[in-house]
């Protein structure tokens, strides 16, 4: 019990602590985050095979500073590439929360948006902003390789006027979204989930 | 006491290797994107991924070792730094020692180490346990390759072993140093973590190795160091190999083509295995650096 | 009056007599720690005085005159031995629970500094074995099968010393070093000993010494000594009694040097005795630093460490330039310093948490941090970081080595530190990092005696790696010359130059720019290790996410060829067949039947009656 107590602490951590203002540099910051994003790149349902033409010689993302990183601490979009299971959500909601602030999530298709062809589908999320909030989605199933970098200008553009507040909006409503996912998942999901895998390991 | 023209010019190097340091690592990116048919990025990118890093507004910490990791590498970077004579700026390199500097070189490994290790990740794990075994395949090679140049110039000091390549002719023009300079482009690939040696970091194996806990600061602090390091390990190279250079503008040309070099033989090889790159590293490397050495002595 | 000498020699005994046989619980390791600091106290107050007039006394027993001298040499390892010894008292005052334990451990120190002071072949050999034996006691007391085989090799290493200080007593008819390197002196010149006798005095200095040193092949006692032993003893052990082997080393430099030079002559301008001194040094480096990178026991990594940085001073001593004796001398007092102070932490960490493998710790650091930063000293001294003490000695054997032209030697050097690296940073991670395993969840600091024996050790890690000038301008006495120029802060060889303090000003410049962009950027937050990427997995604490085992394998692997063989199983084997044949002689001869038994008399008698006996 108390180890489910200090996995709640931790994961409420993610919301409770101050966030660095800068005052001098901070336009200076600003520009540099719309000018660098880097993917964390966790490829799910069938949008991920949109990302290699984006990568390569084709539309070469990197031309605007957006480079694919492993490592979630170091980055700043998140692409969901399609249809969310809610096994997929639960590793989307841990690794968001591992992204440090500011962070921006950015849909593929309409999965994300409604369900899309899995609308009736009994283990589809269908409407992704209820658990963890999107900045941009972008409609389509598939959307090409344009509309995906359609999207990233859109979220470029919004990081530029300030409106890109996804991170912002997952601190203040933090309740609404924790309630969501634990209606989903069950109270302690990641406790469970973790559990789940022990017996594997 | 104190001497201003000397403080002055260390914060001059400093602030131009930092810049120049992106900007390598910039001509990397871009030059890569090139060969790949790509536009690439534009060539200050590093800067901005860099201060977009900095300005991150949230930091996370695993403990104390986590937070000096960074700290210690970059420390350490413009302590080697400091020790390489830049051109015409001598800075602290009158008592520059060749082995003193190859061991500067050597400390900011060990503060990306402390701090990955103390993350806790095993990821992180895998990745210092790469990076060491890396360090000892490339150790002997690079070790003889070094004494083969300080046997052949009869000096430890990179000031003295400047001095003589300018009126003596560049340290590749003799044979035997040819041989180590082989050698040493060689380690010098996995000094600077490219392909084919590229294992410590392994984006797509081990997601980023020792950084994937790094975030924010601590990240762009690494870049920074990881800048540095460019400038000090090209630079170090053009001294001992390339005649060093009487002004920046010449030092710069000698450590793009260093540069150059380093990114063509990364852009056409895949990546070893760790056994592999120790077992390569004991093959070839080292025949050829024990032949420079013989022919040396 | 009672000489000094006599009471730096043997007050660490008769401490450790009178704790063994009062046996009181607090006063024994009051008295053993007086005991072990009278030396070094006595010692730093002889200081001034011995570089100008060496204190010389001198026992007579039984028609040997047994001859004591503290002069430059003797001091500084002396010294060094001291300050470990305290060091090991302090410690020991936690970690021992015996006054069996105290008894041995402060004979050995005696035996330690009897080998130092000795100017004859009497005393030396006596106090030899005095270490000897009170070194095995302590071993035998934990695990029989490691002393055995300390023993074994220690007794070789004895019978080759006795036997070789037979024949130069046969051969020069003296016992006391400054006539017995006269003796030697002239005959130089004359060759009355032939080429083929030196070699096999030579040879046999080389086994004796070479198994104190544990240098390659001799080497095997020394992990299973070295770990089976209380950990505090073991900072002495290994810290101090090596170093025996290495001032035997330097003794035949003294000694013999000009006759072997005579005898040899020179092998590509390399003195001969000198180049196979330098390569079993070599060898002994590359060797043990691979075992020790492969080892997953804490107390066996750094014996093997211990020696292949003892194979360090080997190599040094080997180069047969002043510069490698001076890097030589260096390297004994800052593995004397790193290792002793490794030593030390190890045993805090086996007195606090009782385990020794890997695969059962991590994440300490937070629970011992004053240990957790006496080891990091000691990590990065070992690793060579400048500027620590480890790094001067290292940098000064790299320039003699080099400037010796011996490429392929000063090679083992850069691939033995590059394995130093990696071991020392496999014991951080496994100890201090990562994930702590939920059964040490209460473990505490060390206590306090432990945590100042490690200060003593790692305060002169951090001076003499600032100021290496203090050492290498004693050196320069010893060795009776400029051999490393420079001042306090600043090394000077004729090829190099190493400014230690410059270095510290830069590292400290570096690390306040880094530190100021640390302290701009976001506030941290602690998270706990469980809040960590697992490509997007909740864990838990019962996750196991440090790599315990095998955590070089892929090292392992590119080696397996190399690792079949062991010169452990190769002794073992020896072993082995030594016992099946007596066995098999047993067996043969003593079957039981008395006629068998009638007809050996009989064939003996016979032979006696041919050879004229009867």
């Amino acid at each position: 019990m108390s180890e489910m107590k200090e996995m709640r602490n931790e994961n409420d951590g993610v919301i409770s602590y101050e966030l660095q203002e800068f005052k001098l540099f901070e336009p200076l910051f600003k520009w540099a985050r719309k000018k660098s994003l880097w993917i964390v790149a966790f490829c799910t349902g069938c949008g991920g095979i949109e990302m290699p033409p984006l990568a390569t010689a084709r539309y070469d993302f990197e031309r605007f500073g957006i480079m694919p990183n492993p490592a979630p601490r170091m980055g700043d979009l998140f692409l969901i590439t399609g249809y969310v299971t809610p096994k997929t959500l639960k590793r989307i909601i841990i690794t968001y929360e591992m992204m440090q602030d500011p962070k921006y999530i950015l849909a593929h298709g309409s999965c994300p948006i409604n369900g899309g062809v899995y609308w009736d589908s009994y283990n589809v999320v269908k409407q992704l902003d209820k658990y963890i909030p999107i900045d941009v989605a972008i409609a389509g199933c598939m959307p090409r390789a344009e509309a995906v970098m359609d999207g990233i200008m859109e979220i470029m553009r919004k990081i530029e006027d300030g409106t890109a507040d996804g991170w912002k909006r997952y601190r203040e409503n933090y309740e609404y979204y924790r309630k969501n996912q634990d209606e989903l998942f069950g109270e302690g999901w990641r406790e469970k989930d973790a559990r789940r895998w022990l017996a594997w390991i | 006491m104190i001497d201003w023209k000397l403080v002055l010019e260390v914060i001059g190097i400093l602030i131009y290797a930092t810049f120049m340091g992106f900007i390598f690592m910039g001509i990397e990116r871009k030059a890569m994107a090139r060969i790949q048919r790509r536009v690439g990025p534009p060539i200050y990118q590093p800067i901005i991924d860099t201060l977009k890093l900095l300005g991150k507004k949230e930091s996370v910490s695993h403990g104390f070792i986590y937070d000096f990791g960074p700290v210690f590498a970059m420390g350490a970077s413009i302590a080697a730094l400091l020790f390489i004579p830049i051109a015409n700026f001598q800075l602290f390199s009158s008592n520059a020692d060749l082995i003193v500097v190859a061991y500067l070189l050597e400390i900011p490994m060990l503060g990306i180490m402390l701090g990955a290790m103390s993350s806790g990740n095993p990821y992180s794990a895998l990745g210092v346990q790469r990076g060491l075994l890396t360090m000892v395949a490339m150790q002997l090679p690079y070790g003889l390759a070094l004494i083969a140049l300080i046997q052949h110039w009869g000096t430890f000091k990179l000031s003295e072993i400047v001095a003589l390549q300018q009126t003596q002719g560049w340290s590749i023009l003799v044979p035997a140093l040819f041989v180590a300079m082989i050698v040493f482009d060689i380690v010098f690939q996995a000094m600077l973590g490219l392909e084919p040696f590229d294992i410590v970091s392994a984006p797509a194996e081990i997601s980023m190795g020792p950084m994937v806990e790094y975030g924010g600061k601590h990240a762009a602090l690494l870049f920074t160091q990881h800048a540095i390091q460019l400038f000090a390990e090209t630079a170090f190279f053009a001294v001992l190999f390339l005649g060093g250079a009487s002004n920046l503008l010449e030092l710069l040309i000698k450590q793009i083509a260093v540069l150059f070099i380093a990114i063509f033989v990364a852009s056409i090889y895949p990546r070893f295995t760790i056994d592999q790159a120790a077992k390569f590293f004991w093959k070839w490397p080292t025949i050829l650096g024990i032949i420079a050495v013989l022919l040396t002595v | 009056m009672i000489n000094e000498l006599m009471i730096i020699l043997f007050a660490p005994l008769i401490a450790g007599v009178v704790a063994w046989a009062l046996d009181i619980k607090g006063i024994r390791e009051a008295i053993g720690i007086i005991g072990a600091a009278i030396p070094l106290a006595y010692l730093v107050k002889l200081y001034p005085t011995i570089i100008e007039n060496p204190i010389d006394y001198s026992i007579t027993v039984s028609g040997f005159t047994l001859q004591f001298q503290l002069n430059t040499m003797s001091w500084y390892f002396a010294a060094v031995a001291s300050l470990v010894g305290l060091a090991m008292a302090f410690g020991m005052a936690v970690t021992s629970r015996e006054s069996y334990d105290w008894l041995f451990a402060l004979m050995s120190f005696t035996g330690v500094l009897g080998v130092f002071l000795s100017q004859d072949f009497v005393g030396f050999f006596l106090l030899w074995e005095l270490m000897t034996f009170a070194s095995f006691m302590m071993v035998l007391r934990r695990n029989r099968h490691e002393s055995l085989k300390y023993f074994v090799l220690s007794v070789i290493g004895a019978y080759a010393m006795l036997i070789a200080i037979g024949m130069l007593y046969a051969k020069t008819g003296a016992l006391d070093f400054a006539s017995i390197r006269q003796v030697l002196y002239m005959d130089a010149a004359m060759g009355t000993i032939t080429t083929r006798e030196t070699a096999i005095i030579f040879g046999l200095f080389l086994t004796a010494f070479g198994v104190k040193a544990g240098a390659v092949p001799l080497h095997v006692w020394a992990p299973g000594a070295y770990s089976e032993t209380d950990q505090s003893y073991t900072a002495f052990f290994s810290g101090a009694l090596s170093k025996a082997g290495a001032y035997g080393f330097l003794l035949l430099y003294i000694l013999m040097g000009y006759k072997l030079y005579a005898a040899f002559g020179t092998f590509h301008n390399h003195l001969t005795f000198a180049y196979i001194i330098a390569w079993i040094g070599a060898i002994t480096v590359v060797v043990a630093s691979f075992l020790a990178v492969l080892q997953e026991d804490i107390r066996k990594l750094f014996a093997y460490s211990s020696v292949g940085q003892v194979g360090y001073i080997l190599l040094a001593f080997g180069l047969g330039s002043t510069l490698g004796f001076a890097g030589g001398l260096f390297h004994v007092l800052s593995h004397a310093i790193f290792k002793g102070l490794f030593w030390l932490v190890t045993a805090a960490i086996i007195l606090q948490t009782g385990k020794t493998q890997f695969k059962d710790m991590g994440g300490l650091a937070e629970k011992m941090p004053f240990t957790f930063a006496m080891g990091l000293i000691a990590v990065l001294s070992l690793a060579g970081i400048p500027p620590m003490a480890g790094f001067a000695s290292k940098w000064l054997i790299y320039e003699a080595a080099i400037s010796a032209h011996m490429p392929l030697v000063a090679g083992a050097i850069f691939l033995g530190s590059a394995l130093a690296f990696a071991y020392v940073v496999r014991f951080l991670y496994a100890v201090w990092f990562g994930q702590r395993p939920s059964d040490l969840e209460d473990v505490k600091e060390a206590p306090l005696p432990l945590l100042i024996a490690m200060a003593l050790l790692a305060i002169p890690n951090l001076v003499f790696g600032v100021a290496p000038g203090l050492v290498t301008q004693y050196i320069n006495k010893i060795l009776g010359g400029e051999v490393v120029g420079g001042d306090y802060y600043k090394l000077v060889t004729p090829t190099g130059t190493y400014n230690a303090l410059l270095v510290t000003i830069a590292l400290v410049i570096g690390l306040a720019i880094a530190g100021l962009v640390y302290i701009y950027g976001a506030k941290t937050r602690k998270i706990p290790v469980t809040n960590t990427y697992q490509s997007g997995n909740p864990v838990t604490e019962e996750f196991n996410l440090s790599i315990r085992r095998n955590f070089y394998k892929p090292l392992a692997e590119a080696l397996e060829f190399w690792l079949k063989y062991s010169w452990d199983r190769f002794y073992e084997r020896v072993a082995g067949m030594a016992e099946d044949f007596a066995d098999s002689l047993r067996q043969a001869f003593y079957n039981g039947n008395v006629q068998s038994y009638s007809w050996y008399l009989a064939i003996v008698l016979l032979i006696l009656a041919l050879w004229g006996v009867l």
